[in-house]
């Protein structure tokens, strides 16, 4: 579905924020990636539906060249894939309706939307969606009057309404408390199993990641350094862990179980 | 303890200043010649500058102040007697406080020549003291050269209570009676003849007057040049204002009129409580020649003028509120015209939509130097070019208005484009979004409640502003009050200042709870 080789981002600045990262996604997949901060996992994500230009490698997405994808035909792969972020990015000050509806953009005519007037279809979808995540009656609001787990499920309502085939998460819970981190992940997970659309999410916490993923990468300083199934993950060595978040990482035992 | 060791290091590197030059006398010696000389060779350039600076200054000052008190004098001892004879407080004060300053200095300077170190092994530098008193000699200076004279402030007080007293409150000055013209006039002839003509005969409701007898001879002059007086006649009028003045005429036959003398002051009376009155006068000198064994039909006039009618504004209040109206629209239409042109120009200030390249970063610095620029002339300034453009009224002052607004607006605008959150639009991109309906979807919503706050900030500050923009031919209020204020109708400007304070009061707080509600 998603195919990724050699993957490399150099910023103007010099930072080199990915090193020739290759892997692919599978349908259906809710492939977690895991790194400290600035190990290169937001460039990653945003590389894929091109919120920032790769420097070198490719990208396919169903067989189709992202990296070399022109305006138009990018718009549209960018509509199947939804995404959502750790700082939720609403437009605070529009209501939670019109933040779920800006996720229609990529498919309605554009002279029209402009206005704010969609299609009835649309309008039916922004409120299945806001029903889904439980927030019909915040819909008039504005999105900055709700709590942090509410503005990201109006985030995850807005991905819904692109009907994506796959949903970039970027730190989706790193805003959150614990308690809430359980509920959005588990939208995300339902959404995983129940509607069949791929998850490629990075996440912080390894409980969170032992309990959600069933496919694990790690990044190092741009490298990918660790692939891992689930139960790779359940078993992960102190080893490895040092790998991945460093020597000067400290292992807390919450929600850890494999030990060496 | 690593936090600690490295704040002691810290400290121990303060703790070694580098070694003065010279000796505490050699230093003493330095800053008697030149002031802050010393300080500088104990290596603390800036203190000695500073020290240096201000003797100079304060020199240059005390010169100044003297050539001025004393310009005349040939030499420059001549000179510092007559000012210290004219202000001997204030020139003795600021040479005292100038010795004092330099002794100070000197002292300073040895002082500093020998690091002496605190109970904590800091060296120390102290002499809080000397810059109090360089403050203090400053202050001084300036006392005198803005001529502050609180005495005569206090003495000359009187003088500000009327004026000061019609400002605050100008109200009688906003209502007027309509004047009402009451008059009755009786025929008089001279000289007699058979058939004087009638007495006039009253009308119920009407004024009436009545003269007896209703003939008689004019003042005259006898061939020796001494007066003849007239006959004397007894006037009775009816039906006038109660208690309030009636003034007498005489109209010759040619209808010449003039008012009534007697004993060289003129003739009023006082009607009663009933409107009537009752008076004696004595015939005038005749002024025209009239001829000679002809009688003639002279009148005699009773007339009031009341303020008794009913109350209506006032010219000054009704002029006053047609000009705040005027006030008001030209903040508006001068914050509308504002908002228009400032809306382009704060793209061009955004520095995170013009980092792009170098010519637009050009664009950039150029349009934020004209901006600067812009606003720092007061938009009276403004106001005084585009009346000469314009000529006077209130569209110079819209101009002048809105030139400023311009600048200021896109400074305030420019900042909110600045400062708009990335996030949504990135996330409205990924959705697959044109450029456009990124725009009207993530950019413009984020963009309205700082652009309709600032708008209204701007609107208020715009009426306020045109308040007075009139001072200098702007229209608008302004122009009336100035134009009060030159007549010294003092209860006129008070109301117009009244209209002012009112509106800017009520505005401030409406501008006040709609950003409120915004923010």
């Amino acid at each position: 579905m998603l195919e990724i080789q050699n993957l490399t981002k150099i910023y103007p600045d010099g930072t080199v924020a990915l090193r020739q990262v290759s892997f692919t996604v599978e349908p259906g997949e809710f492939l977690v990636i895991i790194g400290l901060s600035g190990s290169g996992k937001s460039t990653l994500l945003r590389c894929i539906n091109r919120l920032i230009d790769p420097t070198e490698g490719t990208i396919r997405w169903d067989g189709t060249d992202v990296t070399a994808a022109e305006s138009a035909e990018l718009r549209r792969i960018r509509r199947q894939i939804g995404m959502i972020f750790q700082q939720f990015n609403l437009v605070r000050r529009s209501s939670v309706l019109s933040n779920v509806l800006a996720g229609r953009l990529g498919y309605v005519r554009p002279l029209p939307s402009l206005v704010h007037s969609f299609p009835a279809a649309d309008r039916e979808l922004a409120w299945k969606a806001l029903q889904r995540v439980g927030l019909t009656e915040q819909a008039a609001k504005q999105a900055r009057e709700l709590s942090g787990g509410q503005q990201q499920r109006v985030g995850i309502a807005r991905a819904l309404m692109q009907q994506p085939r796959m949903i970039l998460a970027d730190e989706p819970v790193a805003s959150l408390d614990p308690v809430l981190a359980h509920s959005i992940l588990g939208y995300l997970e339902e959404l995983n199993r129940l509607d069949g659309i791929t998850v490629l999410c990075s996440l912080h916490y390894l409980d969170l990641v032992q309990r959600y993923a069933t496919r694990v990468i790690g990044l190092r300083e741009g490298r990918l350094v660790y692939r891992g199934t689930k139960e790779d993950i359940r078993r992960m060595t102190d080893a490895q862990f040092k790998e991945i978040y460093g020597e000067e990482a400290v292992r807390t035992s919450a929600g850890l179980q494999g030990r060496s | 303890m690593a936090g600690r060791n490295k704040r002691n290091k810290q400290e121990a590197g303060r703790r070694e200043p580098p070694p003065p030059l010279v000796r505490p006398a050699a230093a003493a010696v330095a800053s008697l010649l030149v002031p802050g000389l010393g300080q500088i060779l104990d290596r603390l350039v800036q203190r000695g500058l500073l020290l240096l600076g201000s003797v100079v200054t304060i020199l240059a000052m005390l010169g100044w102040r003297i050539s001025v008190l004393a310009h005349r004098e040939p030499t420059a001892w001549a000179m510092l007697a007559k000012a210290l004879a004219r202000r001997p407080f204030f020139i003795g004060l600021i040479l005292a406080c100038l010795v004092g300053l330099w002794v100070w200095i000197v002292a300073d300077a040895a002082r500093l020549a020998r690091p002496v170190r605190d109970s904590r092994g800091r060296p120390r530098r102290g002499g809080f003291g000397i810059f109090v008193l360089v403050l203090f000699t400053f202050f001084a200076l300036g006392w005198q050269v803005s001529q502050v004279d609180p005495v005569r402030m206090v003495t000359e007080f009187p003088k500000a209570l009327t004026p000061l007293g019609r400002v605050v409150w100008p109200w009688q000055a906003a209502v007027v009676r309509e004047t009402v013209d009451r008059q009755a006039s009786a025929e008089v002839q001279t000289p007699c003849t058979d058939n004087p003509p009638p007495p006039a005969v009253e009308k119920p409701g009407q004024p009436f007057l009545l003269a007896d007898p209703t003939c008689g001879e004019l003042s005259a002059l006898d061939t020796a040049g001494t007066l003849l007086p007239g006959s004397t006649l007894t006037l009775t009028g009816r039906g006038f204002a109660p208690d309030s003045e009636v003034k007498l005429y005489w109209v010759d036959p040619l209808g010449n009129e003039f008012q009534l003398r007697q004993e060289g002051r003129y003739l009023s009376v006082q009607a009663d409580g009933r409107g009537a009155f009752q008076t004696k006068v004595i015939m005038p000198y005749r002024l025209f020649p009239g001829n000679p064994g002809e009688s003639s039909l002279h009148q005699v006039v009773a007339r009031q003028i009341a303020s008794l009618g009913r109350l209506r504004a006032s010219e000054p209040l009704l002029l006053t509120i047609e000009r705040m109206v005027e006030t008001i629209f030209m903040g508006m239409m001068a914050t509308l015209f504002g908002i228009l042109f400032a809306i382009p120009v704060s793209f061009l200030a955004a520095r995170n939509l013009m980092s792009g390249s170098w010519l637009t970063m050009g664009i950039y610095y150029a349009v934020r130097t004209i901006m600067n620029i812009i606003r720092a002339i007061e938009p009276l300034i403004w106001a005084l070019i585009a009346v000469v453009w314009v000529g006077l009224g209130p569209f110079a002052g819209i101009i002048a208005l809105t030139v400023h607004s311009v600048a200021s607006l896109g400074k305030l605008y420019s900042e909110a484009i600045e400062g708009i959150d990335a996030g949504p639009i990135e996330a409205v991109e990924a959705t697959g979004a044109t450029r456009l309906q990124t725009i009207m979807y993530a950019v413009v919503p984020q963009m309205i409640a700082p652009f309709v706050s600032f708008s209204i900030y701007r609107w208020d500050i715009n009426v306020r502003m045109s308040t007075i923009i009139g001072l200098v031919g702007g229209g608008g209020i302004g122009f009336l009050l100035v134009q009060y204020i030159r007549l010294l109708d003092y209860r006129a400007a008070g109301i117009a200042v009244w209209f002012i304070a009112v509106t800017v009061a009520v505005l401030d707080y409406v501008s006040a709870e709609i950003r409120a509600k915004f923010v």
